[in-house]
């Protein structure tokens, strides 16, 4: 295909040799990879909820190993590495040095990839601690503490020889997410293993876990990306840095109190439960200034939307952004709470957060990066757009109808008269929704592997054909 | 009615002090660094120049076309 290249300067072709993004490479291509993979298992957990017998015989497939390998998958396999992949992108370039070491890096990924073919290994041969988000085997979990460290360490190194006083909010949510993840991590794999730390004990600490692993490692991980990718992809500076300080620091005091709203009306201290709840309230005063900011940057470049795939998924993610964030803190009221939780309306929520704000601010990276990385153009611009409206229509699909269908079962469950099995039953035309926007999603995950292992792939033939100015 | 405290939650409460420590130490150091003052909006119009990767190859077939 010709080519031509765009913005061509001296000085920028000097300065491209800078980065060579090795590690960006493997930690890319591992994630989109890993995303295809976990989608089969993510597939066949939707099919049991509709056909209770599908491989209900294989111990392998049952659902105690499945969903655990779909969550552990997706959120490590895919979605940090892909975070971590674009981290090793983003920061040398905001710092405007070269990553501190490649070889770190790429030894990072190396270890990456042994843990997830670990953890699909325990997890299928069922070796699991049963702790929510926290199911890696000890083993397991602390190679991913030596990972985490050489990422850490790897990073601030390059931080710290930066050449610019002043850091962009990217950088400061990268970092954020670097120290977060130490602590949150040590608590919910190793801190709930402690001695007496057993029951509503353990609970405390699993829930502060889980809800700080989205808050604290995939918020700022995804906010860090999208705060880096809208002003690239769109060619437009950010509406304020400023604001997006004040984003930062709200969500660096506020998130961390509320892991206890998972456990209102529990057998946990109420003013535990209060707490909670005024600070997952006080959750939208980040969210406002994020959200805020992004659409104000967009102001006069939606055109741009046509046909800008990474833009497609970065404003998208944004919208779902800001619906998430805004039934997070509607679900901890307690009146709300007694309905929805620990029905489909939360897994709905959570793929809404992991799925619709946090992969698609990691796949709009993705979109821009590879193609840059390996010098060539994207392989084809019209399968990134049916992989775009796959996610989205299918994502709206499965989302909605677990809302629904949550809402509904909540207002069964408080009504003792009907026998909890009829309310299984009534949700059966609900979870054959999902599994048909479960396919379309899916469809979408195959369109994005096959589109960014192409792009890949073919590079070297895009590389030796002759640029145009 | 007594309401109970599990020791889990002076852990998690240490956790958060620690945290909220950190948070605003930084914030305070970051004031002092200048980024809520007049030049904090330096940032943003420098990450749009860092990147040598504007250089990546476009299209020059019909996707060029619609970009035009």
């Amino acid at each position: 295909m010709a080519t031509q290249t765009v913005n061509q300067s001296t000085a920028a072709v000097a300065t491209q040799e800078i980065h060579t993004d090795t590690t960006v490479k493997w930690f890319l291509l591992g994630a989109v990879g890993y995303f295809a993979i976990v989608g089969i298992v993510a597939l066949i957990i939707a099919a049991k909820f509709v056909w209770p017998q599908f491989l209900g015989s294989i111990s392998y497939f049952t659902y105690g190993r499945m969903r655990p390998l779909h969550v552990n998958g997706m959120l490590f396999g895919w979605l940090l590495a892909a975070d971590m992949g674009l981290a090793y992108y983003i920061v040398p370039r905001l710092c405007g040095v070269k990553l501190w070491s490649e070889k770190l890096g790429v030894a990072t990924s190396i270890l990456w990839n042994i843990i997830i073919v670990s953890a699909v290994v325990t997890l299928l041969g069922g070796y699991q601690k049963g702790l929510e988000y926290a199911d890696l085997p000890t083993p397991v979990a602390v190679l991913v503490v030596i990972a985490w460290v050489m990422f850490g360490i790897n990073i601030f190194a390059t931080v710290a020889t930066r050449k610019y006083e002043q850091m962009y909010v990217s950088t400061w949510y990268l970092m954020g997410t670097i120290l977060w993840t130490a602590f949150v991590y040590l608590t919910g794999n190793f801190a709930t293993l402690l001695p007496g730390m057993t029951g509503v004990n353990q609970a405390n600490l699993n829930w502060m876990y889980t809800h700080n692993a989205v808050g604290l490692i995939f918020t700022p991980a995804g906010l860090a990306a999208a705060y880096y990718f809208i002003p690239r992809a769109s060619n437009t500076p950010l509406h304020s840095h400023r604001l997006s300080m004040v984003g930062f620091w709200s969500l660096a005091f506020v998130y961390v109190w509320t892991g206890a709203h998972h456990m209102l009306h529990g057998p946990i201290s109420q003013w535990l439960q209060t707490i909670s709840i005024v600070f997952s309230i006080m959750l939208l005063i980040p969210v406002w200034a994020v959200v805020y900011n992004f659409i104000a940057t967009m102001k006069g470049q939606w055109h741009q939307l046509n046909d800008n795939v990474s833009l497609k998924f970065l404003m998208s993610g944004t919208i779902f952004y800001l619906l998430t964030c805004f039934q997070g803190p509607m679900h901890s009221l307690r009146s709300v709470n007694a309905i929805v939780s620990k029905t489909d309306w939360i897994p709905g929520h959570a793929h809404m957060a992991v799925l619709g704000t946090f992969s698609f601010f990691a796949m709009a990276g993705v979109y821009y990066v590879v193609p840059r990385i390996f010098k060539t153009t994207l392989h084809s611009e019209a399968i990134a757009n049916w992989s775009f409206w796959l996610f989205l229509i299918g994502g709206l699909g499965m989302f909605t109808a677990l809302w629904l269908g949550g809402f509904w079962q909540g207002w069964q469950w408080n009504n003792p008269s009907i026998p909890f099995i009829d309310t299984v039953v009534a949700l059966k035309p609900v979870w054959l929704v999902r599994f048909f926007s479960g396919i379309m999603i899916f469809s979408g995950i195959v369109l994005f592997l096959f589109n960014i292992m192409s792009t890949a792939l073919g590079s070297g033939q895009a590389e030796a054909e002759p640029a145009r100015s | 009615m007594k309401d109970y405290t599990y020791q889990s939650v002076y852990f998690a409460y240490l956790l958060f002090v620690l945290f909220a420590s950190g948070a605003v130490y930084f914030f305070i150091r970051s004031i002092k660094s200048g980024y809520l003052g007049p030049n904090s909006e330096e940032p943003k119009y420098r990450m749009l120049k860092d990147d040598p990767q504007g250089d990546v190859k476009q299209p020059t077939g019909a996707n060029a076309a619609r970009r035009s």
